[in-house]
């Protein structure tokens, strides 16, 4: 039911906005919002409407205000005079599925808003946090809501919360209420009323968190603190004399807080804290007025850091959710071992080695349990150095939990892609850095470029770290204070300052060691005063960090969040960029010893195709998978919502620089790639909907209800469909040495050095033969045979460039002309079908029997006359009485073949078993790899396939398939948008529109002999048809040779018929094409109709260019 | 060993860049500490993303100051190493003489830094930990087949020959050193090695381009040589890895 108002939500909210579909790096506003109120990803803005909330006023100044809690008539009188009293504040109230969230600040997440707005951190009120004056109320922590009865035209809501027990009274002792919100909310009747209505439905779902709500608040020290009145050491036993311990307050509580108490005048903060909390609510509860701005500016009292850190972030909210994780993470993976824990190890012995609580075992214990628990939740983050200082700092306030979700929000939130694998967050905001130094100090800039120091060698500890590293820790946590409050922008502004503070100095530095001691000597008196000469003891009494923070949010207050967000835009191409051709550097150089045989640019490419291939089906994964959920979810939407919708929100998994990516193919991955490195990889008849595929049949349903999207939804992208053919399922098993299913890019580079390394035709044709060696006996079986020369045709059926011809074959398949170079290529194919076919005769001829008693017989076999090259083909294209019936099932599956046995029960004779023991289906028979050797040597024909033709089909860097192809750099572009129409035509691949690899009729013979060798099925079930008229001439008691002159005589009739009869399939295959292309002219709806379209209308050409492995 | 005179002499000094790159636990750390300090220790100080130090090094006709970073050692800072080898004049690269693999790794960073780094860098490839592996004579490499206890120190552990990575930096013209940074064997040689294998004229102005013709010839080979990288690594001193 909450799924469906979801739904009917999204109808107002999410409407289109041209702009974030435009920018692939825009948030979602879903995004926005959560980041606005630090809501965990659950969340989702379901209503907005502005409002005006009223708190009552506090009680210092207004002492008669009636005790809150208790029950009161609201009437016209009582409202006003409340009004009076208390403080107004005006902004957008919002509701989540989980959450009441009020800020003071632009949050307006309706389309009407300018995104800008959104993600401005400091709106109207200006420099107080991400979420201004407010609140972000968990719907478990309302414990009333009642309509007040006022003016018609006001619709006003009184919202009573608790922290999930009863208030103290002045007759039991008690934390005190938090105060009554007051909330007018200010648009038609009927946004109220819907708005309303929301959060009932809210509200009800909100019961069954409050024991979650109760159990957090356990760990809240404001519960503890707060239960009477201020008190630095709060009792430790209740009234009624049960003893009561405080909360786990970090480290600090155990070996002392760092810093002098007195000095950082602790108790005057934490009785200020005990005002505000007791007037303001605390943890679920607490409103935002600006005192608790202020309050966390000057530093956040010891037994108070963590508890604020923890709101402030969001990651109270995120804990709320699932209270008990960290403990059920550190149970569920006990006692495992993994590289991170290896790493994680290392490091705990120095993390913050100077304070006490790290020389003991319970913080080295802490520390550890902590980082464990984040690199089992995360592993593909895992641990990077760095957390291991953030984290010892953040346990000395905070117990492990509280601990564990701020690691979750700083590694997720507020410091996005800073430690994953490539750490390409730590790059970009160094980068972001510079920038900003050089927007706002180009003086110490263009000293820094002229010197040479790069300054992200000295500033990115700063930020990687959260400056705990490099500063005093007491002057680190203030820092972080701000920071969990405002968000990254603060880390900036502190870097930006420290520059400037030391900018005379820094002026002087001439090299990487002089700046470094200039930011070194200056941290080390951060705690001295900053005018230690000046007559004003109050001037005197400023020390160089209160003018370090003064300088950083008054001087620097222009440095907005979304001044970093689009700084961040505009620069993290260029990162990932940089990134990803290291790590291609990298990868290439430790490919293993194989792949010397191949030059660099092949490595080059393969990487880029593997790559290429990988990134592409994992953002159609998730593409098809957001759109069916879509689907599911707005069932009635209309489409053009839904491509909104899911174009807005980029998916950016998989690309290399952002972590962790796929580096693993699996088979149809492997076909996809195939299919762009190798023409005969490439299928012939692309899906059908008859196609029994379930993945297609889902696939094809999909289209039809969504005809009009321009959408490629094939699921090969806007490459073309690959084939699926047991040549392909071998090499695939070949090459996936370590026999996972699963190549890796050193596999594909390995299994392709010997084709395309050696070029050395013995071991290209022993290669092969492994191939169908499938026990590696050194024996190819009858039906080792039989594949291979069903291989054989497939892999020429769309010729072969076997480098004796000197031009190369691609231009003469490019082009649909047959110049003079095609017609030489017609004749190629003939060679090749004949030699094929005579292949198989000699295979059999050959043989040698499994048994030796055979041998004899065998002797008789070989002793006949090899066929010539011009008979064979006209057996072969005989296609008379070939069976037509089992073609189509057998099309689909080229394992569905039957089995030798199968095959064999119609026609076994004894004579046969006499007279040829080699075509005797019933007695084994088999070839060895020199045999093999010799039967292509004897061919000139396939001497030069397996001495070129094999390794030169295999298109690497030198000879690449056209791009479109193989790349299809038009996905990349879109930064994963799917809703991309199909590459440019195609040519080379599909000469005949969808489906690829047919000739368009009228191309004479050559289309035709393409068109019988195209059918790879056909042709398997020739050659079967052909072993068996073999035998059946033996059953005759011909010889071979009779029989072959036999067919030599009528094969030219033949071979015509088939010619036209293929002729017509070529049109009725174009004719069933073509209309729905032009019903369809943004194409590319599947794989093979890619090909047809050459460009569309869609805005697709206007998305900048960012070629993912390519530099 | 180590040079560590701080007073200054009249002699001509002049700094010189250096980066340290290697697997990590190979020793980096500790060769630095042992050339910078004269000490061996666990690591205390944290590492967040690559440390500094300076050091002096006494040469006849002049002194070297070394303005060493010694990167971070877990693997995926590896790419932030762009930001730390730019414009340096040399490298130690390092490898765990009882550990094939970093010998791998350390190739990779040779190629890297060839490819990559300011043209004209001077590399030192250093084999550490030879400590543990006392007085085997290179006859005596062959046959420690087992070796699984690489921790034993008195066992013999070494697993890659002084052979192999000899000739290997040979061919790549690479200075070539084993050391210890436990004993400190060896360690003050490398550093002085280097900076008798900076040339003069790049000594003379460290920030220009002022690496001579041959360098200049060297990096215009190396951009042919390798295409991945559309000419960026060597555009330019100022421009380098975007880092
Ligand atoms: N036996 C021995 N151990 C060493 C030597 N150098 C470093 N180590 C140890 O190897 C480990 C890693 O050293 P470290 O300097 O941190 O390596 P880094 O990661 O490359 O900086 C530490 O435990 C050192 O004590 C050496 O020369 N001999
Ligand atoms: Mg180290």
């Amino acid at each position: 039911m909450f799924q469906a108002l979801i739904g009917k939500a999204q109808q107002f909210i999410d409407i289109p906005n041209p702009l974030a579909s435009s920018n692939a790096d825009r948030p979602s506003k879903a995004q926005l919002f959560r980041h606005q109120f630090r809501l965990p990803d659950s969340q989702s803005p379901l209503f907005e409407i502005t409002a005006e909330v009223t708190l009552p006023k506090s009680k210092k100044q207004s002492p008669s205000t009636p005790k809150s809690g208790q029950p009161k008539s609201w009437d016209k009188s009582n409202w006003d005079q409340d009004r009076e009293k208390g403080t107004h504040y005006l902004g957008q109230l919002h509701l989540s599925e989980q959450f009441l969230c009020f800020s003071t600040v632009n949050t307006s997440f309706v389309s009407t808003a300018s995104t800008s707005a959104s993600t401005a951190f400091n709106g109207r009120t200006n420099g107080t946090g991400p979420s201004g004056n407010g609140f972000t109320l968990p719907l478990c922590a309302v414990r009333r809501v009642e309509r007040l009865h006022t003016q018609s035209y006001m619709f006003a809501l009184s919202i009573t919360t608790w922290n999930g027990s009863d208030a103290g009274t002045d007759a039991k002792p008690g934390a005190p209420a938090p105060p009554k919100l007051t909330i007018q909310l200010e648009g038609s009747r009927q946004q109220c009323e819907r708005f309303c209505d929301g959060l009932k439905r809210g509200l009800r779902q909100g019961i069954k968190e409050v024991e979650k709500m109760r159990t957090v608040g356990r760990d809240c020290y404001s519960e503890y603190f707060l239960y009477d009145e201020f008190d630095m050491k709060p009792s430790p036993t209740l009234p009624n004399g049960t003893s009561r311990t405080p909360p786990d307050t970090g480290l600090g509580s155990i070996f002392k807080y760092p810093g002098n108490p007195r000095k950082l005048r602790d108790r005057s903060k934490m009785r200020l804290w005990h005002e505000y909390l007791k007037e303001n609510g605390r943890n679920a509860t607490l409103v935002r007025q600006p005192d608790f701005h202020r309050l966390i500016r000057v530093g956040l009292p010891n037994l108070l850091r963590g508890e604020i850190w923890e709101l402030a972030s969001g990651a109270y909210f995120l804990r709320l959710q699932k209270p008990n994780l960290y403990k059920e993470t550190l149970a569920k993976y006990e006692g495992q071992e993994s590289l991170a824990i290896d790493e994680i190890e290392k490091d705990l012995n120095r993390s913050l080695p100077e304070y006490a609580g790290y020389q003991s075992e319970e913080g080295i214990g802490r520390l550890r349990r902590v980082l464990t628990a984040y690199s089992w939740e995360n592993p593909e983050v895992g641990y990077c150095q760095a957390m291991n200082i953030v984290v010892a700092a953040l346990l000395i306030y905070l117990s492990e939990p509280q601990a564990f979700y701020i690691l979750s929000v700083l590694c997720d939130r507020l410091l996005p892609g800073y430690y994953s694998t490539t750490m390409y967050g730590t790059l970009l905001d160094q980068k972001v850095f510079e920038s900003l130094v050089e927007k706002t100090m180009p003086i110490l800039w263009e000293h820094l470029s002229s010197n040479d120091v790069q300054l992200s060698v000295v500033s990115l500890p700063w930020f990687l770290s959260l400056y705990i590293n490099s500063m005093p820790l007491i002057f680190a946590f203030r820092v972080l204070d701000v920071f969990f409050l405002e968000g990254p922008r603060v880390l900036f502004q502190i870097g930006l300052a420290i520059l400037r503070i030391n900018g005379e100095e820094l002026l002087e530095a001439a090299d990487d060691g002089a700046f470094i001691s200039v930011l070194k000597t200056y941290f080390a008196h951060l705690g001295d005063s900053a005018h230690p000469k000046s007559e004003n003891p109050k001037h005197r009494a400023i020390t160089n960090f209160q003018a370090l923070m003064v300088t950083a949010f008054k001087e620097f207050e222009g440095i907005t969040q979304s001044a970093i967000l689009e700084q961040r835009s505009k620069h993290k191409a260029a990162i990932l960029e940089n990134i990803e051709s290291f790590a291609k550097r990298t990868s290439i150089r430790n490919l293993g010893p194989e792949s010397k045989k191949l030059s660099t640019n092949d490595l080059g490419f393969l990487y880029d195709r593997f790559f290429t291939v990988l990134y592409e089906r994992e953002q159609r994964a998730k593409l098809l998978q957001e759109e069916s959920d879509r689907k599911k979810k707005a069932a009635k939407q209309k489409a053009s919502d839904i491509v909104h919708g899911a174009s807005g929100n980029a998916p950016e998994i998989g690309r290399v620089a952002l972590g962790p990516s796929p580096s693993q193919m699996d088979y149809d991955a492997f076909r996809e790639f195939l299919a762009g490195v190798a023409r005969w990889a490439v299928t012939d008849s692309p899906s059908s909907p008859t196609k029994d595929d379930s993945a297609h049949k889902s696939q094809n349903g999909y289209f039809h209800t969504l005809k009009a999207k321009p959408l490629n939804t094939s699921p090969w992208g806007s490459g073309p469909e690959p084939a699926d053919h047991d040549f392909m399922q071998r090499l695939f098993k070949k090459w996936d040495l370590e026999g996972g299913s699963a190549l890796t890019l050193q596999n594909v580079v390995s299994g392709l050095a010997p084709i395309k390394g050696n070029r050395d035709i013995m071991s290209s044709i022993a290669y092969f033969f492994e191939l169908y060696d499938d026990d590696a006996d050194g024996k190819v079986d009858r039906e080792g045979i039989l594949r291979m020369s069903e291989a054989l045709l497939f892999l020429s059926r769309r010729g072969v460039n076997d480098g004796l011809s000197s031009s190369p074959s691609m231009t003469s398949m490019n082009d649909g002309e047959l110049g003079p170079e095609g017609k030489r290529r017609e004749n190629k194919d003939e060679q090749f079908l004949s030699a094929v076919s005579a292949f198989i005769r000699r295979c059999f001829e050959y043989a040698d029997p499994d048994h030796p008693s055979r041998q004899a017989e065998d002797g008789v076999t070989s002793a006949m006359d090899k066929p010539t090259v011009q008979d064979t083909p006209a057996n072969l294209l005989d296609l008379e009485d070939a069976p037509q019936t089992p073609t189509d099932a057998a099309a689909n599956s080229p394992l569905s073949r039957p089995s030798p046995n199968a095959f064999g029960q119609s026609t076994p004779k004894p004579q046969a078993v006499a007279a040829n023991a080699a075509l005797d289906p019933s007695s084994p028979v088999h070839i060895t790899l020199p045999t093999f050797r010799m039967l292509v040597l004897a061919d000139e024909t396939l001497e030069s396939f397996f001495d070129s033709g094999f390794a030169n089909s295999f298109h690497l860097a030198d000879a690449p398939l056209p791009s479109s192809t193989v790349t299809s750099p038009s996905f990349l572009t879109h930064s994963g948008k799917l809703a991309t129409p199909g590459g440019p035509a195609i040519p080379a691949l599909s000469p005949g529109g969808a489906s690829a690899g047919v000739v368009p009729p009228g191309k004479g013979l050559r289309g035709m002999l393409d068109n019988i060798v195209t059918d790879g099925m056909r042709v398997a079930v020739e050659v079967r048809r052909r072993m068996d008229e073999a035998q059946k001439e033996i059953d005759r008691g011909g010889t071979t040779r009779g029989t072959e002159e036999d067919d030599d005589e009528d094969g030219d009739d033949h071979g015509r018929d088939l010619l036209e009869g293929a002729e017509a399939d070529a049109g009725a295959a174009s004719l069933k094409t073509e209309p729905s292309l032009l019903d369809e002219p943004v194409g590319g709806e599947a794989g093979g109709s890619a090909a047809a379209v050459p460009s569309t209308p869609g805005g697709t050409s206007d998305v900048e260019k960012t070629t993912m492995f390519e530099r | 060993m180590a040079d560590s005179t701080t007073a200054s002499a009249p002699k001509p000094s002049s700094s010189v860049k250096l980066v340290l790159l290697g697997e990590a636990a190979v020793g980096k750390s500790s060769l630095v500490l042992r050339f910078v300090n004269n000490d061996f220790q666990p690591n205390k100080e944290p590492t967040i993303g690559a440390a500094f130090l300076t050091q002096k090094c006494q040469l006849p006709n002049r002194i070297i100051k070394f303005e060493i970073w010694d990167t971070a050692g877990q693997e995926r800072f590896a790419s932030l190493a762009p930001m730390y080898y730019r414009n340096a004049q040399a490298a130690l690269v390092v490898y765990d003489i009882t550990k094939p693999s970093s010998l791998v790794k350390a190739k990779h960073w040779v190629a890297e830094l060839q490819r990559q780094a300011s043209p004209g860098i001077v590399i030192a490839l250093v084999g550490n930990k030879l400590d543990l592996c006392e007085d085997d004579g290179p006859e005596q490499d062959q046959q420690d087949g087992e070796g699984v206890d690489e921790q034993q120190e008195d066992e013999v552990a070494r697993k890659v020959s002084t052979e192999e990575a000899k000739a290997y930096a040979e061919e790549e013209s690479l200075l070539f050193f084993e050391t210890s940074a436990k004993t400190g064997h060896n360690v003050g040689e490398v550093f002085t090695a280097i900076a008798n294998g900076i040339p003069e004229a790049s000594l003379k102005g460290p920030k220009g381009a002022g690496a001579g013709t041959q360098s200049a010839i060297s990096a215009a080979q190396d951009s042919t040589r390798v295409n991945l990288n559309a000419g960026n690594g060597n555009a330019g001193p100022k421009e380098g890895c975007a880092c």
